[in-house]
């Protein structure tokens, strides 16, 4: 069978960030554990404007033109219409042709992986296809919500074909689930809620996720230890630790992708900015898992295989590090939180 | 606020989202946004599309504080603060308007390099108008 995979990554971290001292100050707590300052979006920016700025740069990192492009999914939990398609303005500001086919994957944080997924059908289907795939997300709660606390923002975008391959597609196993109660959207309202049962949410986050990741072991007959980085979905920072120690990984295999201590939960693209964190450290012969997951609930377990030591111009690190601290009252004016 | 419509407004997306020049036909300059008869040589009204790189240099810029913002812009300037509005000049020639963002105001400089980015502009009958700022290169 073909080989299809990654053929380059673009990222993007905006420059405002809040410390969660700043909430500690406005709110007497901090609820997002292990983190502590999240990335926020400038007043002019949303998912779709951070999508066409990754998609540029994941196209540039090949590099490809954008009209050579036959499939564009689109992933992300805070999608400025509730109705009408999204994935058009971004194909029209990257020049990708309008006969590519469009997908927009927006109802759960799974929806990163589940745009990939979408896109490896494409090139499997089509191996003269080049399709990209943008996850960019800043998720929304009210402001009186902990849930809020540890939304942060942040996009990342994949070139996926069977040329040119930085990492190559090993294999991939879903998993999905009913699960409600824990981080959903009302049908009349676009903020997220959870009602905040936290041992019954966990309970579900390490069933879909334990599920998807070792039935890919065994579909691949690996061993946590034949990985050197995993990543998971990142609610806070602690979430992706109990789900790699059930999973039999250690804390130096998730080293490499831990980007919510300093960036908070990505939505949709919490799984892409980890696993292109994971690539801009990784060596040729490595292996890297991905195990994402969406309330509701479902995961998706992908393997990698790093087949070159090419990296994309803009490390996540190094757009983590370019950083303007705002206050509190700053946030709530550039959230539009304040009516 | 200055009323655009959204007809008027999508018929400016070849310019907003991608920048998308015309060079004239008889003495090469590029024209940006569209005109009815060449800027440069007066004397043509034929031009060919040509995609514009969206890098150039500051030419000169100012900074909007409150009170100073077109009505559409003051949400923008009372959630944000001051912000730069900048006369651009592209490498293939045009000179633009636009707001350069993802920069601390005061780091503007005459002369610095910029590239376009798709940015919110401004959000009219409930309708996000999107389009190019300038950001640092």
């Amino acid at each position: 069978m073909m080989a299809v995979g990654i053929s380059g990554y673009g990222i993007y971290i905006p420059r405002f960030r809040i410390k969660r001292e700043e909430y500690a100050k406005a709110w007497g707590s901090f609820s997002a554990a292990g983190v502590t300052e999240k990335s926020v979006f400038g007043f002019d920016e949303d998912a779709l404007t951070a999508a066409a700025k990754v998609t540029r740069r994941a196209l540039e990192s090949v590099p490809m033109e954008a009209d050579m492009v036959t499939r564009f999914a689109l992933a992300t939990t805070s999608a400025p219409y509730l109705e009408k398609l999204l994935s058009g303005t971004v194909l029209v500001s990257v020049g990708i042709p309008n006969s590519a086919f469009t997908s927009d994957h927006t109802s759960s944080t799974r929806a990163g992986t589940e745009a990939m997924l979408a896109a490896f059908e494409h090139v499997m289907a089509t191996q003269s296809g080049k399709a990209v795939v943008a996850a960019a997300d800043a998720p929304k709660a009210s402001m009186w919500d902990a849930v809020e606390h540890a939304f942060g923002a942040g996009a990342a975008a994949f070139v996926i074909s069977s040329d040119n391959l930085i990492a190559e597609l090993e294999g991939h196993f879903s998993y999905a689930s009913e699960h409600f109660g824990e981080r959903f959207k009302p049908k009349d309202d676009p903020l997220v809620r959870d009602l905040n049962v936290k041992k019954f949410a966990e309970g579900s986050v390490v069933r879909n996720t334990t599920s998807a990741g070792s039935a890919l072991l065994k579909k691949l007959g690996r061993k946590p230890e034949d990985y050197q980085h995993v990543v998971i979905q990142q609610p806070d920072a602690r979430v992706p630790v109990t789900v790699a120690s059930r999973l039999k990984f250690t804390d130096a295999q998730l080293a490499s992708s831990l980007v919510s201590k300093t960036l908070g939960d990505l939505g949709a693209a919490s799984v892409p900015v980890a696993l292109a964190s994971a690539l801009d450290a990784a060596k040729a012969g490595d292996r890297i898992m991905v195990i994402s997951y969406g309330s509701g609930a479902g995961s998706d377990a992908l393997s990698f295989k790093v087949v070159t030591d090419k990296k994309a111009t803009v490390r996540v690190q190094a757009d983590t590090e370019r950083r303007e601290y705002i206050d509190y009252v700053k946030y709530l004016k550039i959230k539009g939180a304040i009516q | 606020m200055a009323h655009v419509s959204v007809p008027m407004y999508w018929r400016t997306i070849p310019q907003r989202y991608k920048l998308i020049g015309y060079k004239c036909k008889k003495c090469g300059a590029v024209n940006f946004p569209p005109k009815g008869v060449c800027k440069q040589c007066q004397s043509s009204s034929e031009f060919e599309e040509t995609h514009l790189s969206g890098r150039g240099k500051v030419h000169t810029f100012v900074l909007i504080s409150a009170g100073g913002a077109p009505p559409e812009f003051a949400e923008q300037e009372k959630a944000g603060g001051q912000y730069p509005v900048a006369i651009v000049e592209l490498e293939e020639g045009p000179k633009v308007i636009g707001q350069i963002a993802d920069i601390d105001p005061k780091e503007v400089k005459i002369g610095m390099p910029v590239r376009t980015e798709l940015r919110k502009i401004y959000t009219e009958e409930e309708v996000i108008r999107y389009g190019f700022k300038f950001v640092p290169a």
